[in-house]
């Protein structure tokens, strides 16, 4: 009995028991590091992977979608490389050949070379991507994938053929860097090819299948968004190929071509490498993709040449189930040539009673892929039923096993190796590496790349003759200088903006409860004290931190307390998990060093919440990491990121959020008889974190105009709300010049700078202050957050989701008399 | 000798919508196709507002589609299409000299037909609706006798009715109710055949307004019509049936365009961004233009 996970071919240990030469370098490194050094190595390099992102702070991402880095690569001889890679660049080069017809003249199907049903019934056929014989042939494929194990024979065999999205590159990337980190030894004793010429070949490439021939097109990098188990590896991606990375939402159609909607306006994009399933992108061709879904128009710019969207839509058809029994005899049809990677033994079997031949010789079992079905439809046993498109059948042999390090020991693993191949339209260039999966009875074998996993590096011994040739010293002509802050998608300013907002709300909401514990855990209190609890649980209350039950009475202040743990907790912890949802949807625009500050410093907030008891001190103790975080993020931007652009949206968000925040906290201060002023003042310098400045300025005396003056009109005061408007302002000018919102915000700044020759005009500056300053902040707070509105509808263009119409047949005529 | 008809066609198509339609896609269906039995003789659209942007394709079925995109704003959108088409669509041979149905389903996995067997969201494979056509094909039956059988039997057990279905209706539920329009007779018709493993496809077209003279109305005039194209086996081809009014189609409609279902082919479709609500008017006329 042969078993799949057991006793298959091993890639260390040659079948006399030695250490095969490939591997005595890297072995003897891990040898003299030892168990415990490489267990340490093992646990490093997890916790990088926890760090630097690939566990994202989205939720669920925690849960499963998390890749594992073994410390011990697989390397694989150079011979055998260049074999393969032979194999693959043939196969890619076939699989092209296939799709061109079958998109085409289709004449695989009529010269009955293909079962007609295999196609037509598959529903990776897109009709819609079909060509007429007048239209020029482009190549289907760009990037192609692999996935191999090896034959009984010892040779290499294709387990599946990736042509649709090829996930696994970002993951490939990241996997090469942070195990340069963590095994500098075995680096320099294996000196592993080079992959960053493969990632530079590509991003050639994709200038050169640009339409037309054009000189400096745009490209960008296509994806489902946040939500896509391989959002990480878009970020990588677009940043290693230097592109844009946008979302269906972001784009739109305009004279045949294809815009991206930012805040300058339309910008052209004629390159779009899209990890967006083709059959979801058009809701114009493609009547069950939802009308707000994709974008309208956009298979018919690639169906007239107006934009090159890699792989071609329809490409996911070279991966349907079955196909890889047809190439041995297709390879010499349509190429010339003998096929020289083979698949693994496959059979299309058309109905539930096609005959299955015998198992073929020192193979474990079959596996069962239904036609057109996603990655969960890998079955064991053979299903009753068959689709329309049919049902491969195949051979599984025992997997290849490499060591890797378990606990403490290496122990022989089996892994599936994919490997990846990119297309400028001529050549095919094969990655030297890839990325093994390390395999169990519990992983899928075929299908789509899961979103996490364990997984190894792969490594090519370098050529020694390569050293000496570096990449070219200078490619393509000079790009033009860029100042603008306007080529920032419309959709990640906005979802800056909000970023930015929700970091400043999380920072006021910790202050306003933690000045509201800090009173209500002292016994006795005097009335003030009891004054600026009510004043607090009204700025609680407009908050929306605690409900109405709320109301603090001389008698008891239980009902804020428990509002607090009922109603303030978890709005807090909501707030941060809209905080991690935004800080990921914008993560390509902050470095990895970024990134990992801000993720650290929000999940230990996060935690802390989670984690502490249900006590008010425990409460205001556990609310200390997210005022932190809302500093790191501010510290962060104004040290990390250039000014305009990214940080101008973040800046506005924290800005108008804060200055909205200041006039209503200020204003509820306020509102009350002239003579408990003071305790007004005094927690509104306390909110405003200013009090320190106000004593050293003044001393301990307390007065309305000079307290209100730091709060209100003092454009040096970073807290205060002159500051938030002059930094508006400032930003909304950056943005669209002086007019319109920009205008509105230097009204507003003049009439907080006229505050203080007003109170300091009046004869009682306490009566001034609650009778008439109260109110005028009140309506100073609303209109900012109408500016906020403003500035939403004006620059960041949400427009309302596109529906479909049509005609019913027989039913919509209007009969004539 | 049967004369040809010349048809002089025109569908028009308006929307009036209660808000502004910021930017505007469709895709039309509208231009008849050239077969032999059809020659299109003339063939335009005109549209108001007049599109920005505008393509002309082929489509997997061979069907011309227009696409239409404007970027203006409008409140109101209307196209019509005009033609002029000579229709003389050969009679099928003699219905007991074509082939056994098994035969044809046996010999229907070629590249011509192998789609029109799959089902689509439309017209899925369903027990019920090959349970109906059962009866229409005994064994040995030849191919035309079991169509013009069942043809005439979805005539008679059907009710034409407007109004109680729209185009997502299922045809388990036509089946049910046993109403509907072309659209639900055509698409159960389909679903009855390819469960049997016959080839069939989904025609969009017209049938003329006015009947020839002593006849009665045809059901599904003055607006956009269904039927049925289907295969008889390599020798004798397709053949279309209207089983919404029990014909074989030969010189009374026009044939825009054909594929699996509706949804390959619908006359017009769109996707707006804006609008609100929409008013729909719907004109079709197909009236003969002279006889030769």
């Amino acid at each position: 009995m042969v078993e799949l996970f057991a006793g298959g071919p091993d890639e260390m240990v040659s079948g006399a028991g030695r250490i095969r030469g490939h591997w005595r370098s890297l072995m003897s490194v891990v040898g003299s590091l030892g168990r415990p050094a490489m267990a340490e190595r093992g646990e490093r390099l997890a916790r990088a992977m926890a760090d630097d992102g690939v566990a994202s702070l989205l939720p669920g991402a925690a849960s499963g979608g998390l890749w594992r880095l073994d410390p011990v690569p697989l390397p694989i001889m150079g011979e055998e490389f260049e074999t393969l890679a032979a194999g693959i660049a043939q196969r890619a080069r076939l699989l092209d050949a296939v799709l061109a017809d079958l998109y085409g003249p289709q004449e695989l199907l009529t010269g009955g070379q293909l079962p007609p049903s295999f196609v037509f019934g598959s529903p990776a056929f897109l009709r819609t991507a079909r060509r007429s014989s007048v239209m020029p042939r482009r190549p289907m494929l760009h990037l192609y994938a692999v996935d191999l194990v090896r034959r009984p024979d010892g040779g290499w065999a294709v387990l599946q053929d990736r042509t649709s999205l090829c996930s696994g590159l970002g993951q490939l990337l990241e996997n090469r860097r942070l195990l340069g980190a963590a095994m500098p030894e075995a680096f320099r004793a294996s000196l592993p090819r080079s992959i960053s010429p493969f990632f530079e070949l590509w991003q050639e490439a994709l200038i050169r299948l640009a339409p037309h021939g054009m000189r400096d097109p745009a490209v960008a990098l296509l994806s489902p968004g946040t939500k896509d188990p391989h959002w990480f590896e878009h970020v990588v991606l677009s940043r290693e190929l230097g592109c844009a990375l946008v979302e269906t939402g972001d784009l739109t159609m305009r004279g045949g071509a294809l815009f991206l909607k930012t805040l300058a306006g339309l910008q052209p994009l004629d390159v779009v490498l899209s990890r967006v399933d083709a059959a979801s992108l058009d809701p114009l061709d493609q009547p069950e993709v939802h009308a707000a879904g994709g974008v309208p128009g956009i298979l018919d710019a690639v169906r007239h040449g107006a934009l090159t969207l890699l792989n071609a839509p329809g490409a996911g058809l070279g991966e349907a189930p079955g196909l890889a029994a047809f190439l041995e005899r297709l390879c010499p049809h349509l190429l010339g040539e003998t096929l020289m990677l083979p698949s693994v033994q496959t059979h299309w079997l058309a109905n539930a009673d096609s005959p299955l031949p015998p198992m073929p010789k020192g193979h474990a079992a079959w596996a069962f892929r239904p036609a057109g079905q996603g990655a969960a439809s890998e079955l064991m046993e053979r299903p009753a039923t068959v689709p329309s498109g049919g049902l491969a059948a195949i051979a599984l042999p025992p997997l290849p096993v490499a060591p890797s390090l378990e606990g403490a020991g290496l122990t022989p693993s089996p892994f599936v190796l994919r490997m990846f191949a990119v297309s400028d339209g001529v050549h095919w260039h094969v990655l030297p590496g890839g990325l093994a999966r390390v395999a169990s009875a519990a992983t899928r074998l075929t299908g789509r790349l899961p979103g996490g996993g364990w997984c190894k590096d792969v490594w090519v011994p370098a050529d020694p003759s390569e050293a000496i040739i570096g990449p070219a010293a200078q490619r393509g002509p000079p790009i033009s200088i860029r100042r603008v802050p306007g080529a920032i998608p419309s959709r990640v300013a906005d979802n800056l903006f909000w970023l930015g907002r929700y970091v400043e709300r999380l920072d006021r909401a910790a202050r306003l409860m933690r000045a509201a514990i800090s009173r209500l855990r002292r016994g006795a209190l005097l009335p003030r004290e009891l004054a600026e609890i009510s004043t607090l649980a009204i700025c609680l209350r407009e908050a929306q931190l605690v409900d109405d039950e709320a109301k603090p009475s001389a008698g008891s202040l239980l009902a804020l307390a428990d509002a607090l743990e009922r109603v303030a907790r978890p709005g807090v912890r909501d707030l941060q998990g809209r905080i991690g949802m935004l800080m990921e949807s914008v993560r390509d625009r902050l470095t990895a060093d970024m990134h990992a500050t801000f993720k650290q410093t929000l999940r230990t907030a996060e935690e802390a919440l989670d984690n502490a008891p249900h006590e008010l001190p425990d409460l205001a103790r556990a609310l200390l990491p997210s005022l932190r975080f809302a500093n790191a993020v501010a510290g962060i931007a104004s040290e990390n990121m250039v000014r305009g652009g990214a940080r101008l949206f973040l800046e506005l968000g924290r800005r108008i959020e804060r200055a909205q925040a200041v006039a209503s906290e200020v204003a509820v201060a306020l509102d009350g008889p002239p003579a408990r002023i003071e305790a007004g003042l005094r927690l509104v310098l306390e909110l405003c974190d200013s009090v320190i400045t106000y004593r050293s300025r003044y001393l301990a005396v307390l007065q309305p105009a000079p307290a209100l003056d730091l709060v209100l009109a003092d454009p040096s005061n970073p807290r205060g709300l002159a500051f938030q408007l002059e930094a508006i302002q400032a930003a909304l000018e950056e943005v669209a010049g002086k007019d319109g919102p920009a205008a509105e915000a230097a009204r507003l700044l003049a009439q907080a700078e006229a505050i203080t020759p007003k109170l300091l005009a009046a004869e009682d500056q306490a009566l001034e202050a609650t009778r008439h300053l109260s109110p005028l902040l009140r309506v100073m707070a609303a209109e900012i957050r109408a500016l906020s509105d403003q500035v939403a509808r004006r620059y960041f263009a949400l427009l309302p989701p596109a529906r479909a119409v049509g005609v019913d047949v027989g039913e919509a005529a209007v009969l004539k008399a | 000798m049967r004369a040809a008809m010349i048809y002089a066609l025109r569908h028009r198509t308006a929307y009036r919508y209660a808000r502004t339609v910021d930017l505007a896609s469709h895709l039309l269906h509208l231009k008849p196709r050239p077969l032999p039995g059809q020659r299109v003789l003339s063939a335009h659209l005109t549209c108001l507002p007049k599109p920005d942007h505008h393509t002309e394709t082929h489509d997997h079925f061979g069907n011309a589609a227009t696409r239409l995109f404007m970027v203006a704003p409008h409140t109101a959108f209307e196209v019509t299409a005009e033609s002029l088409v000579e229709v003389d669509f050969p009679p099928p041979p003699p219905a007991d000299e074509t082939w056994p149905w098994e035969d044809v389903a046996a010999a229907g996995l070629g590249a011509e037909t192998a789609d029109f067997l799959q089902p689509t969201g439309y017209v899925p494979l369903l027990a019920e609706a090959t349970a109906f056509g059962a009866p229409s094909f005994p064994p040995g039956r030849t191919i035309l006798k079991g169509l013009l059988d069942l043809n005439s039997r979805i005539r008679h057990e059907f009710t034409f009715q407007a109004g109680v279905t729209s185009t997502t209706t299922p045809i388990a539920e036509v089946l049910r109710t046993r109403r509907g329009v072309c659209q639900d007779f055509t698409q159960v018709m389909l679903a009855a055949l390819r469960g049997l493993g016959l080839p069939a496809r989904y025609m969009s077209g017209y049938v003329r307004t006015r009947p020839p003279a002593g006849q009665a109305r045809r059901r599904g005039a003055d607006q956009s019509h269904a039927w049925v194209g289907a295969w008889m086996g390599p020798t004798d081809g397709w053949v279309q049936l209207d089983p919404t009014n029990n014909i074989v189609v030969s010189d009374e409609h026009v044939v825009l365009a054909w594929g699996r279902d509706f949804s390959d082919i619908s006359p017009l479709r769109g996707v707006l961004l804006g609008g609100g609500a929409h008013r729909l008017e719907v004109n079709v006329d197909l009236e003969p233009e002279k006889v030769t």
